[in-house]
């Protein structure tokens, strides 16, 4: 695309050094780490790589014992020799060999066949149906991302708005972000930190409100928009100039996308969710190499990137997922590909996943009506444990934005969370208060964490331990009774890791 | 809105209903062309200018076009955008370009999966040809032409190995939408499909490879062709809405009334999808020129391009600069992003996007080696030398959507920077510089980004 040089015409990239001599001649870059500590952190991190076009599941992780499979693709079945093994049944397309060594980590968990009810074979539709995480039979206009981040964040009191809640990088494509609840899409998106900063310079907030109509709402949608870029764009910059990357990226578009991502979360942006996105995966001819081209850039992307996370000291943060609108049709079709199909494998990647696979081989006995793979596990049951496991979303929280009651699949360790960080729990004044005897003392937990519950009284000593180990995430109540102790201030705290909240109790007998 | 009847005809042929239809029929137009509109009749506009066949063909980009061969593919990629820039630019009262782009964002190929620039050249002047042509010829055309013969796998759809991509695109996107057909519809009009092979630049059919057998296609059987599964597909009027809803889209507002999108489908269907008596009647409603519509639709890449020049009367751009604003901005001409076409509407604009708008038109502005004087400029305003006229005035040239006092405050304060309204003059030291900042700002304004 040539887009620096197309910039350097702009004039942009000159501006970009008049603007580090208002910074005193120091470029950004070489503040370096000195600014940088990542404890100061507990947030948590999703990070979304859409894989556009339908990916072939059967030859990403395949049943390389099965001989329907080789009988179903003569011409473009992987050769059980090329496989790499994970397990006597399952392995994966030789392009993945990254993604072996996280496998034997244990953090690389694979779903098997994820789909839906009535699988959808528009790519389309199909998009819409994992986007917006509705029935297939269903329409919602906004994303489940949105959802999440309209009904849960934005209701959270300690989110720091200073922040962008997502970011959708190199991408056009945010409907997975937007939100009826709030009007358009919640998170913002851009290719490149400097370059956004660089275009914003020169623009100012219009905050004329526009009228309730229908070309008034347009005009709204865009003010948003560019009032959003503008109060994000600084903040964005800095973040990334504060790190350097500790790998090194292929030069692909995903690997760039995925390294600014490990810039951000480093570099101390709080935005919990990240979408990027690669396309090419429509192999309805000629497959076998473009497949194998695909793959390699997702996984050596993705190793690079999961590798650069953990040399930052932020891999305890992130989980990375992949999904793709179907699977394709398990026999190959007669120009060297396959055709739009069903349910299909996804990938859950980071130090806190509990590796493995989940689900066995798709049953190539047991097709549905088109004779491609039925689905196990819906795609929103892992959507269900991505917002409770690892973005800590409450149970009200799920049921506004899958609508349904999921089961979770244990893809994300949770008990070695010692703690949520200070936005992951919350204490509630005591009811009632004062109180004689007994009084209730309500919590909120937002992810699952080792917490205590302790009733001090007003010379420091312990009174009373209420709670103490690990919870899942919920609202919980404890009764305290003060029967054997005397009147006066009582101090509760639940500590969670090394924050700890506090409410104070009066007794009066 | 559901009462609406879009027959009932527009009355007041004026500046502002004239400026609308211009600006949602051409790219761009200058006060001379607004002049000439109000000079007609509607009537006479619309089916004597907008809707006239033009019998002329534009220059092709150049000789390549007939060459078969694969060579210097990417030069002659850049140019036939640089072709295709230009007639947008250049072309006078005629939709006809404006339907090109529909039919291209309708029926999709991508360059990078056709490889030849040739094929998309020809495939481009088949859209030319049917601009407001008849529908189901055009669908009759496309589905053999060698670009789309290509692009959706078509080519390699064979009696021993059907393959279903173009049967499915058929009739999800082109013509009958998803829900009207079922996964057998799919695989039988894929056999009927079999068959074709692309030579160079030209398609042709392979009896050895055509799937010479009974299909049976939406309850009917038969030894169908490409042109029989056509027919029938033609006999279902979810075609007509389906198209209609497309135009409404495009032409109107993002959010289709359904109720009108039907009185235009049926018009559609009475008229064996001839698309004339459809844009002509969409063109002259009342309901086409009413305020909820007037400034409602956000400018395509294209659309906030190519207008930005009329604006500015540059003739002269660099057609290079062009094409890579328009990749930035996210509409590359002959390479949509996928089979679906760009989606449009809220799509084109966000963070990243808009920021690139500002920028581009910042730099068009100011650029010293444009054949833009902003003083010059300026001054084919009338009013130039009246600050708060010129605002107006400039204003209303610029923008569908009216400005609120608020905003007209505003730019009126740019203008002036600090000076008295009646000390303006394009004459004084720094006007230059005020024109400039003023230019920027408006064409800044998120106003601006709305048709």
């Amino acid at each position: 695309m040539d887009r620096r040089k197309f910039l350097r015409q702009l004039g942009l990239l000159a501006s970009a050094s008049t603007m580090s001599m208002t910074m005193g001649s120091v470029p950004l870059r070489a503040f370096g780490k000195s600014i940088y500590k990542a404890d100061e952190l507990n947030g948590k991190v999703l990070v979304l790589i859409q894989l556009s076009g339908g990916n072939d599941g059967l030859n990403t992780v395949i049943p390389f014992e099965d001989s329907l499979y080789y009988n179903a693709r003569p011409n473009i079945a992987i050769n059980k020799s090329d496989v790499i093994k994970l397990n006597p049944l399952t392995g994966l397309h030789p392009s993945m060999e990254p993604f072996k060594q996280f496998y034997d980590e244990g953090k690389l968990a694979i779903v098997q066949n994820v789909g839906y009810p009535s699988h959808n074979r528009s790519h389309f539709r199909s998009t819409d149906i994992w986007l917006s995480g509705s029935d297939s039979d269903e329409y919602l206009s906004d994303g489940w991302v949105g959802r999440y981040l309209g009904n849960s964040l934005t209701n959270d009191p300690n989110y720091n708005l200073d922040h962008p809640m997502a970011i959708s990088l190199g991408s056009t494509q945010d409907s997975l972000l937007s939100c009826t609840c709030q009007s358009g899409s919640l998170g913002i998106s851009f290719e490149d930190p400097n370059q956004f900063f660089q275009l914003i310079n020169g623009s100012s907030a219009d905050t004329d409100p526009p009228p309730n109509t229908i070309a008034g709402n347009q005009l709204k949608y865009v003010k948003e928009i560019a009032a959003r870029s503008i109060k994000y764009a600084e903040i964005i910059k800095e973040k990334a100039d504060t790190i350097d990357n500790q790998t090194n990226y292929p030069n692909t578009d995903l690997a760039d996308q995925l390294s600014i991502i490990a810039q951000l979360v480093a570099g101390g942006l709080e935005t919990p969710v990240y979408l990027t996105s690669i396309g090419g995966f429509d192999t309805h001819s000629n497959q076998l190499g473009r497949h194998a081209s695909l793959l390699d850039n997702v996984s050596q992307s993705l190793s690079a990137f999961q590798r650069d996370l953990e040399l930052l000291g932020v891999a305890d943060r992130v989980v990375t997922m992949t999904f793709s609108e179907f699977g394709r049709t398990v026999e190959q079709n007669g120009s060297g590909g396959t055709d739009h199909g069903a349910a299909a494998p996804l990938f859950v990647l980071g130090k806190n996943v509990n590796g493995g696979i989940w689900g066995g081989n798709p049953d190539l006995t047991d097709l549905d009506g088109s004779g491609d793979n039925k689905f196990k596990y819906d795609f929103r049951q892992v959507y269900a444990t991505m917002l409770r496991d690892q973005l800590g979303a409450g149970p009200d929280d799920m049921e506004n934005i899958l609508f349904k009651d999921f089961d979770t699949l244990p893809l994300v360790s949770v008990k070695h969370i010692t703690s949520g960080g200070p936005r992951a729990f919350e204490l509630n004044q005591n009811y009632p208060n004062p109180f004689n005897p007994r009084t209730k003392i309500s919590y909120t937990l937002r992810l699952p964490q080792v917490i205590s519950l302790k009733v001090f009284d007003s010379t420091g000593r312990l009174v009373k331990t209420l709670f103490s180990g690990h919870k899942d995430a919920g609202t919980f109540t404890e009764t305290f009774g003060g029967n054997e102790y005397p009147s006066g201030i009582y101090y509760c705290h639940l500590v969670s890791g090394s924050y700890r909240k506090t409410i104070k109790m009066t007794l009066l007998k | 809105m559901s009462s609406v009847n879009i027959l009932k005809k527009i009355t007041a042929w004026d500046r502002i209903s004239a400026s609308h239809l211009l600006s949602r029929a051409l790219f761009g137009h200058s006060s001379e062309d607004l002049d000439f509109a109000l000079s007609l009749t509607i009537d006479e506009y619309v089916d004597n200018y907008l809707l006239a066949d033009l019998t002329e063909e534009p220059q092709s980009p150049g000789f390549w076009v007939n060459d078969s061969e694969s060579y210097n593919n990417s030069v002659r990629s850049r140019e036939l955008v640089y072709w295709w820039h230009n007639l947008m630019l250049t072309q006078s009262h005629s939709l006809r370009e404006k339907m090109v782009l529909f039919w291209h964002n309708h029926f999709v190929s991508e360059l990078s999966v056709v490889q030849l620039p040739q094929r998309m050249y020809h495939q481009n002047r088949l859209f030319r040809q049917f601009a407001f042509g008849n529908f189901k010829e055009l669908t009759k055309q496309v589905t053999v032409d060698p670009a789309m013969l290509i692009y959706l796998d078509n080519t390699k759809n064979r009696k021993e190995d059907p393959n279903e991509n173009y049967a499915r695109e058929l009739m999800e996107l082109f013509t009958l939408g998803i829900g009207n057909y079922s996964e057998a519809d799919i695989a039988e009009a894929a056999k009927a499909l079999t068959g074709w092979q692309v030579d160079g630049l030209q398609s042709y059919l392979d009896p050895e490879r055509f799937d010479d057998s009974t299909k049976t296609f939406m309850n009917q059987t038969g030894n169908f062709d490409h042109l029989d599964i056509i027919e029938i597909i033609f006999t279902k009027p979810e075609v007509a809405s389906f198209v209609c809803r497309k135009l409404y889209k495009e032409f109107i507002y993002f959010e289709p009334d359904e109720s009108v999108v039907e009185q235009f489908a049926t018009i559609f269907r009475d008229n064996d999808y001839e698309l004339k008596p459809v844009l002509s009647a969409l063109f002259k409603s009342d309901y086409f020129y009413s305020q909820e519509i007037v400034g409602a639709k956000i400018k395509s890449p294209i659309e906030f391009i190519i207008p930005l020049l009329k604006n500015f009367n540059i003739a002269k751009p660099t057609y290079e600069d062009l094409r890579r604003i328009a990749d930035d901005l996210g509409q590359t001409l002959f390479s949509p992003p996928n089979v679906a076409g760009w989606e449009g509407d809220k799509s084109w604009v966000n963070t990243n996007t808009l920021p690139a708008r500002n920028t581009f038109s910042d730099r068009l502005i100011s650029s010293n080696d444009s054949e833009l004087n902003i003083l010059e400029f300026a001054r084919t305003f009338e009013s130039s030398e009246d600050a708060v006229q010129f605002v107006n005035d400039v204003a209303e040239k610029f923008l569908s959507y009216s400005l609120s006092e608020n905003r007209k405050q505003y730019l009126l304060d740019i203008l002036l920077d600090g000076a008295e309204v009646y000390d303006w003059s394009t004459y004084n030291e720094n006007s230059e510089a005020r024109l400039t900042s003023f230019f920027k700002s408006i064409c800044r304004l998120s106003e601006y980004q709305l048709t």
